[in-house]
């Protein structure tokens, strides 16, 4: 590989680390969300310095190096848009599932002023409640 | 009208005996017809509680249930028909409801058939019942695309269920205890009828269909008007399919120790 190319992918590589880095560190992005980030960059950076290793995969491939370098950088965005899609699932579940709870727990806050305004002071009654839901 | 003087309102609980009964009855932008669907299961279910979930309408949906004397749920952000009627299960569930109705809130389910839709949930012979418009005798006929549309649904769910599904995406339904525990706890988001049917099979849990009627709708908009398209069946059907490979939801966890 000619040292441009290796400057350029280096710097990449850096450049990306380095803004993942500090976007950790601001506690601007958690670090659950930032694992394949930082493998984006450290695999930019170790075929930099590696570079025989690149050439290698693509010659085996049949590949151009930049090819190959853009499928490797294909495939990793579409492994983080999948994670998002995940998280995204997971966190309109649980959007979900707050609403309700809300829901359920305005109409109980009701229910007992409403029971608190009849009698002042109301028996303490307590009544088994069926095991929590996992959710 | 045998049977509206057998549950006269203020009469004795006929209907289910001893067993706690709610019916859940998701609403959203149904404010001119809310009101006559609760006076209607009051006179003619006086046995069963009645909830209305009030899935963040914009219009007096809530006012208009309570008025009419229904326990009111205003779900603060518009969740969908599962997410609404998901709300309702996990009420009952909490609550203690031995069966749950899900009746539709624009008025074309029957108040008088209730007790019917329940029957077999009291012999032990299914989780769930689904009221059907194509069970004779009390058949009816959709049009066109729709019914179309609803024969290959039921073609579908009828494969993954091992047994005859005439209406998939009725909605007029009973739940008995261990239907509304897997309902409180899994309900499907995107098509919940015909999912949920799967869904309740893969858990072990029996499903069966009655006969039972529907009426035109009073009011509001069907969320069914979109059944016709060829994009919104094959939509359903790849769910369907979906939800036939998902793994069982784990019912009998966090036992108090």
């Amino acid at each position: 590989m000619i040292w441009t190319q290796r400057i350029v992918l280096i710097l990449m590589g850096l450049a990306l680390l380095g803004l993942t880095l500090e976007l950790i560190r601001k506690r601007r992005l958690r670090e659950e969300y930032a694992v394949l980030w930082v493998c984006t960059g450290l695999m930019l950076l170790g075929f930099a310095v590696m570079d025989r290793a690149l050439v290698g995969l693509a010659g085996w491939l049949h590949l151009e190096n930049a090819t190959l370098l853009a499928l490797l950088c294909f495939v990793f965005l579409a492994a983080i848009v999948l994670h998002y899609s995940v998280v995204i699932s997971r966190h309109s579940e649980r959007e979900k599932s707050l609403a309700q709870e809300l829901a359920l727990l305005k109409d109980e806050l009701e229910k007992v002023r409403a029971a608190t305004r009849e009698a002042p002071t109301p028996p303490a009654e307590a009544k088994p409640r069926p095991p929590a839901l996992r959710t | 009208m045998e049977a509206a003087s057998a549950a006269s309102p203020g009469g004795p609980a006929v209907g289910l005996g001893p067993r706690r009964a709610l019916v859940v009855v998701p609403a959203y932008n149904e404010a001119d017809a809310i009101g006559w669907v609760v006076r209607d299961l009051k006179r003619h279910a006086p046995w069963a509680d009645v909830l209305v979930v009030n899935d963040g309408s914009a219009d007096d949906t809530s006012q208009a249930a309570r008025a009419a004397g229904a326990k009111t749920i205003d779900l603060p952000v518009n969740l969908g028909i599962g997410g609404a009627v998901q709300t309702g299960y996990r009420y009952a569930w909490e609550h203690g409801y031995d069966v749950a109705f899900q009746f539709d809130g624009d008025g074309q389910h029957r108040a008088k058939r209730l007790a019917d839709l329940a029957a077999p949930l009291l012999t032990a012979e299914a989780d769930l019942v689904v009221g059907s418009r194509f069970l004779r005798p009390r058949g009816m006929t959709a049009t066109g695309m729709r019914l179309v549309g609803i024969k290959v649904l039921a073609a579908a769910v009828s494969k993954v269920l091992g047994h005859r599904i005439t209406d998939p995406t009725s909605g007029f339904r009973a739940a008995g205890r261990r239907a509304i525990e897997l309902f409180a706890q899994e309900y499907p988001q995107d098509y919940p009828e015909p999912e949920s049917l799967v869904l309740v099979h893969r858990q072990g849990l029996r499903v069966k269909e009655v006969p039972a009627a529907m009426r035109r709708r009073r009011g509001g908009v069907s969320s069914i008007g979109l059944w016709i398209g060829l994009h919104y069946m094959t939509k359903v059907l790849l769910a369907v399919l979906m939800d036939a490979f998902k793994a069982p939801v784990r019912l009998d966890e966090e036992v108090a120790p």
